[in-house]
């Protein structure tokens, strides 16, 4: 390590004065490792209690991507789970078959729940439709993201609900909320916006619930550094296709020149769904002709994916 | 100063002292996507850099 010949000159914790890691330019102060990783669980177990996302007695499917936030919500939830009765935790890991990229954060997601004593279940899309996804996107690289977010989050809720869960935890975080909100507006989806998916335990499938929602994806990234969690990945071959990818570099630009834009999007989702109460918008969910899963149509994408695929060999 | 950038390039700077929000707004980084530690030490954007430190500049985000 170089010997710097520069004073250390850094801003002190707002708690404790040691030197800060990290400046939340919301609350308007700066906070050193300790008092990060304190701030941010305390931030996740405020959310669950204020949403009511976790009932004695869940058993709690987390999406394991083996990612940065996923990786932050397992540990989170699993040093909140003293507080948490007779809850249990199950980690699932979608492997949807991208060569030189999955395999990487397979072992990353292996590793963290052998060091967490979680069990850990794995799922992958050949299981689910009998292909990989390199080969179901061969001629179709432009639906990459498209199909591959219909697949996971099929193999997620069918993984969740073989292993006997009640509840799905996905690490979604702030940016996603608020890069979400502005995708589903570009595409000028409004029932996609105001439809959630965890939206109450009435709901004819695995609620699913976000407790990261509330937490910036830079203080995600900065928890697990400070604690040596911080997952140094590849990225995915097919992140040139994504929207999201634009969609956060534009958002990123935003926030650094108009601070709150992405904590103000990511509240409007909730204000838009009380706008929209009782309004067709917000219909209930049908049952799928083939398969029976929820969907907002007469077929689920899923299906509807299957038959784009089978007409697809077929041609 | 030795600057470790995200794309795993190392560029060494005469810098500062300065601060880490000049140096990613000299680099081009927007503060938002990147974390940057100095000498192995997580460091927000108000901190001092300089002299003989190295600087990790570490990509927070992925595209998709």
């Amino acid at each position: 390590m170089a010997k710097s010949a520069v004073p250390s000159r850094i801003p002190p914790c707002a708690i404790c004065g040691e030197p800060a890691v990290i400046c939340q330019p919301a609350q308007k102060r700066h906070l050193c490792g300790t008092h990060l990783i304190q701030d941010l669980e305390a931030r996740a177990a405020a959310t669950i209690r204020e949403g009511d996302l976790i009932h004695p007695g869940d058993r709690i499917a987390v999406g394991l991507s083996g990612g940065k936030d996923s990786t932050a919500l397992l540990v989170i939830l699993s040093r909140l789970l003293p507080g948490l009765p007779e809850v249990k935790i199950v980690a699932i890991t979608v492997d949807e078959g991208i060569a030189g990229y999955r395999s990487d954060t397979i072992k990353s997601a292996e590793a963290l729940t052998r060091r967490l004593g979680v069990e850990h279940r794995m799922v992958s899309f050949r299981d689910l439709i009998g292909s990989d996804l390199d080969t179901l996107l061969l001629g179709r690289g432009k639906q990459a993201c498209t199909i591959c977010g219909i697949l996971r989050k099929k193999a997620l809720m069918d993984a969740a609900r073989d292993s006997g869960a009640t509840v799905i935890a996905t690490g979604h975080n702030l940016d996603d909320e608020a890069q979400s909100v502005l995708m589903n507006a570009l595409r000028g989806d409004l029932p996609r916006l105001v439809r959630d998916a965890g939206a109450g335990r009435s709901a004819p499938f695995l609620p699913r619930i976000k407790p990261l929602a509330a937490i910036a994806e830079k203080e995600i990234a900065a928890y697990l550094f400070v604690q040596d969690l911080f997952p140094v990945l590849p990225e995915c071959p097919y992140t040139r296709y994504a929207l999201r990818a634009d969609v956060r570099s534009l958002l990123a630009g935003l926030e650094s020149r108009y601070p709150g834009t992405t904590a103000s999007l990511g509240e409007s989702k909730k204000k838009i769904r009380g706008y929209c109460a009782g309004t067709p918008v917000m219909t209930p969910l049908n049952r799928c002709g083939e398969c029976g899963d929820p969907c907002s149509g007469d077929l689920c994408q899923v299906c509807r994916l299957r038959h784009s695929l089978e007409r697809g060999r077929d041609s | 100063m030795r600057v470790l950038l995200p794309d795993q390039g190392i560029r060494v700077i005469d810098w500062g002292p300065g601060t880490v929000a000049a140096l990613l707004q000299e680099l081009g980084i927007n503060p938002l996507e990147v974390m940057v530690a100095r000498n192995g030490a997580l460091v927000p954007e108000q901190a001092a850099i300089g002299g003989d430190d190295e600087i990790r500049i570490i990509r927070i985000a992925h595209g998709g």
